[in-house]
This record gives structure tokens, C-alpha cells and sequence, in this order.
């Protein structure tokens, strides 16, 4: 049997961190991953992420985690890929199954970070193929490089089916609609809004009750849904789709928890069965802990910071840091959790829905949580959104309460204010001139950043959104400016795009439009 | 936990035919119909019907079979247990139990 101070299940960003961790301190660690490559769902992950500079905001998930592996090797961190763990036996004894045979390993301290799985849903025909998990649809893209399918239904209107949606648009697929059986969009209304302006519909109050096809998916019925949550007969309506994309939530994977004999309890806003911690992460059975989705269903940022957290204890524990370092490190942590941890999107607020205005007293918009879009008439109670002013200027549709600043960092000349609050929203202050350089529109991880100018030209405007489409436009293109649901309202043509490497492949495209548009053009779509 | 045979007849629904553990092919009729015969908790029915014991070990079913219980039973789902996580937690060839490695040397 091989012993090791410290035995990490999972490579993935909750793992990875805690190895890191722990191996900073000085510990003796192992990781087991039973994937052939480390990093977990980072790799999937290519769009940009929320938080503040020290979570790693505007950064794509995927150079997350290879920022994450390169820390690893740097420090020598120990990770075992294709090794399976198959149980956890007493005196925090491991079986993992390595080369075809069963290894033995004794940890003092073991840190689980085995992540999520994902939910599903059965309904007619949910098990012929072409009903996929929005995990499974990242995989083939973007690890991959294989469409999915070419028109898809996706199924969620949380963070994962939204910003699964997109990708699934980057990727040349069709996305035919975006149901849920929920009366409001469940993910960030900014994910929302960058769908919608490119034409996906939003069906919320919807269910779908059947894939159609014997033994691949030939389309999808879906019907509108009562209050608690029935279909409503008469409502069926049929899409025309080859691939049903489930995006339903995750659950954590714990079973190895449960093995080890934790305590453990069916928290819903956790997201399933989790073993019951403490402040440090530690559950039942001691030296025993839980990092990341296994101890309730967050994202990539907070899981690695909990894994730091975690591991830090662990460290303490056995004499590397002491009971001082591990309180300021402790302590650090634990607000840097606390920053993505505010606002209406919250852990704690999972399931409410009865925010009904900002933290700064502006109503909420019921169009976006309806269809996913946002109305003039909505978006002018926002100062930031509706700001006018002569020459180039931003307008920052960005609604609702969600930990993020990037756009704050990116003004090289104060224009734009979040403050310390990161769920604040971004403010422009009006005395700070802006130069129109763009990288407050690609620094926005939820797209809502636009600048316009009024006075570009004698009847003209310039309306410069963010585009992460190929084919990219060409300066001279012409092709109609599509509003905020997607509808074409008026002739745009391109007259600038911007792509610096600090955009990270997010352009700056400029497009010219008469000027009473100015308001309404927020995408282009090139004349076919 | 009182347990008596219910006197009314077992209804059968119309979709009662649609797989739910799909590594078993356990429908909802015969998860529905366990309850009936008097499988009050998640581990009982897993025990009775193999419903989330195979490749994917309940990831993706789990949930689902403890709704359908949850629902016959007009109970909550966290009244009923999860499926007790047992070693191996993945799917393993007999053949790996085979090559047990115990005698190693320190690296």
C-alpha cells in the first residue's frame, strides 16, 4: 500500500487548486483522475468567465485550466490519469483501478472533488439518440470538433443551456428554441440577451413532452406548461430538430461520500445529496473532505477557490501552515468566495424569484425573464443603458446583480464603475471622455457593452457590439442590423472591426445606421 | 415504517412503457408497480428492480427513479435516501478484481 499525506480525487478545477495548495505548503499529495486528460470541465468552458480580476474574469474556462495545469506541473504536482477510484474503506484506505488492476493507497487526509453530473429528464422518447446532455454537446464541440447536430433544441435556460446555446450558435448549429418549464430565464439575463439578438427564440412555461424518430431524434413536441409544472393539452407544437439538448442542472456526484460513510443530506439549492461539512469543507468522517460541485452545484470559480480553502485546512492539520497562516489564508479565501457568492444569482437565492428590482432600485425587466430580451422602454430606466451623450460612448445593458468587473478594469480612463461590490452595476461617469477603443465591449463576459454615436455622420449612427461569429464581417460589408429579439429593423453597413490580442478573439465590430435605429440595432446579420 | 398490502388494484398509466434506468431498461411502470408491492425507499427499489446498478451506477436515473417513488408515495424526495454509494463506484471488469495489487514497494 502507498501512503500519501494528501489524496485528491477528481484533476478538475476543485482538485487541481487543492493540490496546488497543498503542495505549496509543503505537502506530499496525490491526484487521481479517471480521465485521460486533467482539468475537468475547463476544457469544454470557451467563453469568457464573470468575477473580478483574481477569479480569473474575462478569461475563457479553457485557458483556466491550462493556466491551472501549468501551476501544477510547475510545482510538481502528482496526477495520475485513467486511475479510477472505485472506493474509500476505513482509515481513509483507496482502491484505484490503474492498468487494468486494483492499486491500494492510504491518504492521511482526503480531499473528494469528483464534480457533477448532469440531471435529466424522461419524456416520450428521451432515450433514442439525439437526446444529448448540454455536457455532452460541449464535449463534441469543443474537445471534439463535431456539430452535435444541425438543428437543436435545447432544454434549460440556466447559465449551462445558455451559454451552451451560444456555442452551439459559434459552432454553425441552428438553435431552433430555448425552452423551460420555469416562467423566468433561469441563467444570467446578459447570456439571455446575447441569444436572443441573434434570433433564438425563448419558450419559458414550456416543457417538452416527446422526440419524435425511431432510432434518431426527427423532431421535438413541446407544450406549454400549468403552474405546477403539467403540460397543458392543446398547446403541442412540433420543431423541426435532429438533437434535443437537455441542460436541467447538475447533480453532485458524491457517491463516494456516501461510500466513505458521511453524513449525508438531500440539500435541494446544493443540488442534490451532499455530504454535511463544516466551515472548512471537512465532513463527517475526519480528515475526509468535499471541494468543488460534489459539495454543492456552483461553478468553476468558486470550486477553485474552495479547493485552496480546503486544502489549506488539510495543511494545518498536519503541521505544514500554522493555526495563524491557515486564518489569513483562510480568511482570504473565504472573501474572495464571498464576492461571487452576492447578488440575485447567489447560492443562497437559488429558487427565488421574487426579485423585482436592482440593488440599486431599478426595476427588474419582466421582458428579459420572459423572452430574453430587453425593451427600450426597460432598458431607460437604467442610467448606464440609456446614457446619451455627444460623440462615441458606451451603453452598458447589463440588468441585473451578477458578480462581475471586468468592464470596470478595462477603462484605461476611469469611464466605467463598479466599485468594491462586484455585483454592483457598472456606472458610467459622465466627466470621463471615451476614446472608443472598444475593450470595455470585448472585456464584457456577458456581451452587454455596446458603444454608440450619434453623430457619426449627417443622419448616420455607429452602433460597436461584440461578435465571436465566423465568418467574420468585412469593413464595406452590407447586411441588415438586427435589433434586440433578433428581427432585422434597418440597412447596416460594417465600418470598423477591431481584434487586438487583448480582446482574446471577442471582435469590436462597427456598423453604420440611419441614425432613429440608433437605439434598436444592437447585431448584424450579413444579407444572404 | 407500517407496511400493508394495498387493497386497491394497481392502475396502470399511459406512459408507464418509457425506460427510465436506461442501463437496466427499468420502465416507470415496473418502478411504479415495486411501490406497490411495498418498496418504500430508493436503496429498496434499487434492490429490487437493479434500477441504477448498472453502467452508469445511478448518475443518471437516480433522481428520476426517487421522483417516481416520491410521487406514488405523495412524499418528499428527501424522505426517501439516496442509493447507498458502494465500492466499486464505476463500473469494473471482474477481471481487474483479479489483479490485486497489494505487494508493493515504497516510490
Amino acid at each position: 500500500m502507498k501512503r500519501h499525506e494528501l489524496i485528491v480525487i477528481g484533476a478538475g478545477p476543485a482538485g487541481l487548486s487543492a493540490a496546488i495548495e497543498a503542495k505549496k505548503n509543503g505537502m506530499d499529495v496525490i491526484v487521481f483522475d479517471e480521465n485521460q486528460r486533467p482539468g475537468g470541465q475547463l476544457f469544454k468552458q470557451i467563453h469568457k468567465f464573470f468575477g473580478s480580476k483574481e477569479h480569473h474574469a474575462k478569461t475563457r474556462g479553457f485557458i483556466i485550466g491550462q493556466q491551472l495545469l501549468k501551476e501544477a506541473e510547475d510545482l510538481g504536482v502528482r496526477v495520475e490519469l485513467d486511475s479510477t477510484v472505485m472506493g474509500i474503506y476505513e482509515n481513509k484506505e483507496v482502491t484505484v483501478k490503474q492498468n487494468g488492476e486494483v492499486h491500494h493507497y492510504k491518504g492521511d487526509a482526503i480531499i473528494i472533488a469528483t464534480g457533477a453530473a448532469e440531471n435529466m429528464i424522461p419524456f416520450k422518447g428521451w432515450n433514442i439518440p439525439g437526446v444529448i446532455g448540454a455536457g455532452a454537446a460541449q464535449t463534441m464541440m469543443n474537445i471534439q470538433g463535431v456539430q452535435p447536430g444541425s438543428k437543436i433544441l435545447m432544454v434549460g435556460s440556466g447559465n449551462v443551456g445558455l451559454v451552451v446555446s451560444f456555442q452551439l450558435l459559434q459552432a454553425g448549429c441552428e438553435v431552433a428554441a430555448i425552452i423551460d418549464a420555469a416562467p423566468r430565464v433561469g441563467g444570467y439575463g446578459v447570456h439571455a440577451a446575447k441569444l436572443a439578438r441573434t434570433g433564438v427564440p425563448f419558450y419559458l412555461s414550456h416543457t417538452v413532452v416527446e422526440a419524435k424518430g425511431t432510432d434518431r431524434v426527427t423532431g421535438a413536441v413541446i407544450a406549454q406548461v400549468d403552474e405546477h409544472f403539467q403540460p397543458i393539452p392543446g398547446t403541442e407544437k412540433e420543431l423541426d430538430v435532429d438533437t434535443i439538448c437537455i441542460a436541467v442542472g447538475l447533480t453532485p456526484m458524491s457517491q463516494l461520500a456516501s461510500n466513505a460513510t458521511c453524513d449525508m443530506e438531500l440539500i435541494p439549492q446544493k443540488g442534490g445529496h451532499v455530504a454535511l461539512l463544516s466551515e472548512y469543507g471537512e465532513t463527517s468522517v475526519e480528515g475526509i473532505y468535499c471541494a468543488g460541485d460534489v459539495a454543492g452545484i456552483e461553478e468553476a470559480s468558486s470550486a477553485m477557490i474552495q479547493g485552496r480553502s480546503v486544502a489549506s485546512h488539510v495543511s494545518m492539520k498536519a503541521g505544514y501552515l500554522t493555526e495563524d497562516e491557515f486564518e489569513s489564508k483562510y480568511q482570504g479565501y473565504q472573501e474572495a468566495l464571498g464576492q461571487l457568492r452576492q447578488g440575485m444569482f447567489a447560492p443562497k437565492n437559488k429558487g427565488r424569484n421574487d426579485f423585482t428590482e436592482t440593488d440599486e432600485g431599478y426595476p427588474i425587466s419582466k421582458t428579459l425573464l420572459a423572452h430574453g430580451y430587453m425593451t427600450e422602454e426597460e432598458l431607460s430606466k437604467f442610467p448606464a443603458a440609456s446614457y446619451q451623450k455627444a460623440g462615441i460612448h458606451p451603453v452598458i445593458e447589463c440588468t441585473q446583480n451578477i458578480p462581475c468587473n471586468p468592464c470596470q478594469d478595462a477603462c484605461h480612463f476611469g469611464c466605467i464603475k463598479v466599485g468594491e461590490n462586484i455585483t454592483r452595476l457598472p456606472a458610467i461617469d459622465e466627466e470621463k471622455k471615451c476614446t472608443g477603443c472598444g475593450l470595455c465591449v470585448a472585456s464584457c463576459s456577458g456581451q452587454a457593452i455596446f458603444l454608440v454615436d450619434e453623430t457619426y455622420e449627417e443622419g448616420f449612427a455607429s452602433v460597436t457590439f461584440p461578435y465571436e461569429f465566423l465568418p467574420m464581417p468585412k469593413i464595406g460589408d452590407k447586411g441588415k442590423a438586427l435589433d434586440r429579439q433578433g428581427k432585422p429593423v434597418c440597412d447596416a453597413e460594417i465600418v470598423g472591426i477591431k481584434k487586438t490580442p487583448i480582446m482574446d478573439k471577442t471582435a469590436v465590430v462597427t456598423m453604420k445606421v440611419p441614425l432613429e435605429y440608433v437605439h434598436a440595432a444592437r447585431f448584424y446579420r450579413a444579407e444572404v | 415504517m407500517i407496511r400493508v398490502a394495498n387493497p386497491e388494484p394497481f392502475v396502470e398509466r399511459e406512459d408507464d412503457d418509457m425506460i427510465i434506468c436506461r442501463c437496466e431498461e427499468i420502465t416507470k411502470g415496473e418502478i411504479r408497480r415495486a411501490v406497490y408491492d411495498g418498496m418504500r425507499t430508493t436503496n429498496e427499489v434499487k434492490r429490487y428492480l437493479r434500477s441504477g446498478m448498472g453502467l452508469c451506477q445511478g448518475q443518471t436515473c437516480q433522481r428520476l427513479v426517487q421522483g417516481i417513488i416520491a410521487s406514488e408515495l405523495k412524499v418528499r424526495p428527501s424522505e426517501l435516501g439516496m442509493i447507498q454509494g458502494r465500492a466499486p463506484v464505476r463500473p469494473v471488469e471482474i477481471r481487474t478484481f483479479s489483479k490485486n495489487v497489494t505487494d508493493v514497494k515504497e516510490d
